[in-house]
């Protein structure tokens, strides 16, 4: 609960009024915040990559089926977690989900202990994924403001090279190499070598 | 005149010709009036004879007319070269000697019918009168008279006899009761089935009024039909009325169904009806035992169909116990919060509660099909028995990924019907539907129609598919019962909706779309009020 964010959402997606608004009062009553969609069509359209949260998704419904959004949100890059909800003869159909990489899935009616566990679950997963991203993204960005000197220092180093070793490969003086390395660590914002070499492996 | 002639007989045509003709024997015609006698004997039907009254008969005068009938010339017979006994038929000559002789012995004329056998082998009939006339010295009794050929008349006779043996034979073996009365209604005869249906000895029950083979409860309809068929329409008499069904009462006042008609005997003098009447017990077992077999096969196939349906039918009740059990959930958590939230938990037990109604209605559709079930017709509204069966099918459309359109007419009419059955003949109809739509790999969310269209006097119902139509081999199993194209079920369901609107009086029709798949349709008789 501690790292849940605010901007996260529970999206439920249902064709059937009752479940939908059953589930909604349950993350209600949990202080979770959700929004339903009746169709996995009227899900995909509002979807822009903005979202946060996990996706609940019925299996079974007319239209666009619970399988096939799954296959759409994984090739435009969504990392959103998905808890399928499975009806009594779709076992089969579930094992597919998780086989493409489904968090998890739970059979109507459902266990609303069990339910709440799994979406938490899936929150955080979420959350950890959405900090480490963009942790990625920063530290990209840090390595993208380097000039190409910097750059050709910067990866030498960080494979644990010594600066004169870095300055014989890139047919430079050591003392240059140092001043370069100084001004990359300061463009990383890198105190040590380990945080360095942190910033490369994210960067990667 | 002739020594032997007697004086004509007055009034008897056969005697004066005979005795005229027997005066030609004494000498030829002369003067007008023999010519005229000549003519007469000429045009006589038959042969005028003069004879002895011995053995065969020996004759010494005959008219013309004994060529046609034995096939001998007069001069043959007069000259005594054949005797008249010679062609009387052996079996009878005594018999028409012993009428001769008696007659003769009193005194009086004598008549008799025979049979003779004509020169060319061919046996006659014929009618003879005589008398005797005088007497000759010797005491041999002289006779004269007329023979004539009755052959048609006989042969008519026998053919009369013959048909009214055959008509009574028939009334008397007939199955059923044939009974005939006169104008008034009185019973004058009464056949043998007639007493074994009703118990009554034909001699009890004449004379007694028509109306007491009749159940007291249908007298009047039976006195009704009674002067209606005393007054048959348009003017033909002897026009058959319609039959009438009604209960029967025998003598122990038994009551069974029967079926009588009643129509005019054509015949002169006053009228007369004769009325015929079947038994309909064994009728009505025998059609009781097949709607009872038909009951147990539907509802067979009402549960074979449950049965394939499970997985639709689970996840309907699923819905709502998903929704029941995440209403309660909520409501505890709004109720254990530090300030409980009654409003919510309110909103919640609402909720609840509707969808515990949703899943018993679910089961109480369930249940209607899976009962046992005794057919019978009501008034039913056209649009609610398609809106039941339509809620019902989506449950397996949702399952295979269809949609089922309503497509009704506004303002459907009341149907007679038996609603549960025409119910599982359109739910089997659109399975059947969706079925050859999975085969004809339809897009997932294509569209089956059920359609109903009021006509003047129906509601007809189509069942529009997407599939793959009915092919010129499949026609010709569609209505066999076990034959199947499924993979899983028992082939049961188009025979028996068959047999179930063929119940209602119709039939169902197919044929095959213009674009593709097939429509299936039927009707139901409008409810007139």
């Amino acid at each position: 609960m501690s790292k849940l964010n605010s901007q996260q959402l529970v999206y439920v997606i249902d064709d059937d009024e009752a479940v939908r608004d059953s589930m909604g009062m349950l993350l209600e009553s949990a202080d979770l915040a959700y929004r339903c969609f009746s169709s996995a069509d009227s899900f995909f359209a509002a979807h822009d990559g903005s979202q946060r949260g996990c996706l609940v998704l019925d299996i079974r419904m007319p239209g666009m089926t619970g399988l096939e959004l799954q296959q759409k949100l994984a090739q435009i890059g969504s990392s959103l977690p998905i808890i399928f909800i499975t009806g009594h003869g779709d076992v089969p159909m579930a094992v597919e989900a998780m086989r493409q990489g489904a968090l998890d899935f739970l059979r109507k009616p459902v266990n609303e202990e069990n339910f709440l566990e799994r979406i938490m679950h899936a929150l955080d997963l979420e959350s950890g994924n959405w900090h480490q991203k963009l942790d990625r993204d920063q530290a990209q960005q840090r390595v993208e403001s380097l000039t190409e000197r910097e750059r050709q220092v910067f990866l030498l180093v960080a494979q644990g090279l010594a600066n004169k070793a870095v300055a014989s490969q890139l047919g430079i003086s050591e003392r240059t190499v140092e001043v370069h390395r100084a001004q990359v660590m300061k463009k990383l914002d890198a105190r040590t070598l380990a945080q360095l070499v942190r910033i490369h492996l994210q960067s990667e | 005149m002739a020594k032997i002639s007697q004086p004509p007989m007055s009034g008897q045509l056969v005697d004066q010709l005979t005795s005229q003709a027997s005066d030609q024997l004494s000498g030829p015609p002369t003067g007008g009036d023999d010519a005229r006698l000549e003519t007469l004997l000429k045009n006589l039907p038959g042969m005028a004879y003069r004879c002895l009254n011995l053995k065969h008969w020996p004759m010494d005068f005959v008219s013309d007319g004994c060529f046609e009938l034995c096939g001998y010339h007069r001069h043959e017979i007069e000259s005594q070269q054949v005797l008249w006994g010679d062609f009387t038929h052996p079996d009878m000559i005594d018999e028409v000697d012993r009428k001769v002789r008696n007659a003769t012995e009193s005194g009086q004329p004598f008549e008799v019918e025979y049979r003779i056998i004509a020169r060319n082998g061919q046996e006659k009939w014929v009618w003879e009168r005589g008398r005797a006339v005088d007497r000759r010295s010797d005491g041999v009794v002289i006779l004269e008279g007329l023979i004539t050929d009755i052959t048609d008349r006989k042969l008519t006779e026998a053919a009369l006899v013959g048909a009214e043996a055959y008509a009574q034979a028939i009334v008397e073996s007939a199955l059923d009761a044939v009974i005939s009365i006169d104008n008034g209604g009185a019973i004058e005869s009464f056949n043998q089935a007639a007493s074994s249906m009703f118990g009554y000895r034909s001699d009890e029950i004449r004379g007694q009024h028509c109306r007491s083979l009749a159940a007291t409860s249908f007298y009047r309809e039976f006195d009704r039909y009674f002067q209606r068929s005393q007054t048959p329409a348009k003017g033909f008499p002897g026009a058959r009325a319609n039959s009438l069904e009604l209960n029967g009462c025998d003598k122990y006042d038994n009551e069974f169904p029967i079926v009588l008609s009643m129509r005019e005997i054509l015949d002169v003098g006053e009228k007369k009806y004769v009325i015929l009447i079947r038994d309909l017990t064994e009728q009505r077992r025998t059609e009781k035992e097949v709607r009872e077999q038909r009951d147990m096969l539907a509802h067979v196939d009402r549960l074979n169909t449950l049965g394939e349906m499970a997985a639709g039918i689970a996840h309907e009740i699923n819905q709502p116990l998903t929704a029941i059990s995440m209403y309660a959930q909520s409501g505890l958590r709004f109720l254990r919060r530090q300030n409980p939230q009654l409003q919510r938990l309110e909103d919640a037990l609402e909720k609840l509660s509707q969808q515990a109604h949703r899943a018993g209605a679910v089961i109480e559709r369930m249940q209607e099909m899976t009962r046992p079930h005794q057919s019978h017709q009501e008034v039913v509204a056209a649009e609610q028995l398609l809106r039941e069966v339509h809620e019902l099918a989506e449950v397996d459309a949702q399952i295979r990924n269809f949609i089922i359109v309503l497509r009704l007419d506004d303002e459907l009419p009341s149907v007679n019907c038996d609603p549960v059955q025409i119910q599982q003949v359109i739910l089997n109809l659109l399975r059947n539907g969706m079925e050859s739509m999975r085969a004809n790999h339809c897009k997932p969310g294509s569209k089956i129609i059920l359609q109903a269209r009021t006509s003047a006097t129906q509601v007809r119902i189509s069942i529009i598919d997407d599939g793959l139509g009915v092919s010129r081999k499949l026609e010709k199993k569609l209505y066999q019962p076990f034959a199947t194209t499924k993979a899983s079920g028992m082939g049961l369901g188009l025979s028996i909706s068959r047999s179930i609107i063929s119940a209602h009086g119709g039939q169902i029709e197919f044929s095959n779309n213009k674009a593709r798949g097939a429509t299936f349709s039927f009707g139901l008789t409008r409810h007139s009020d």
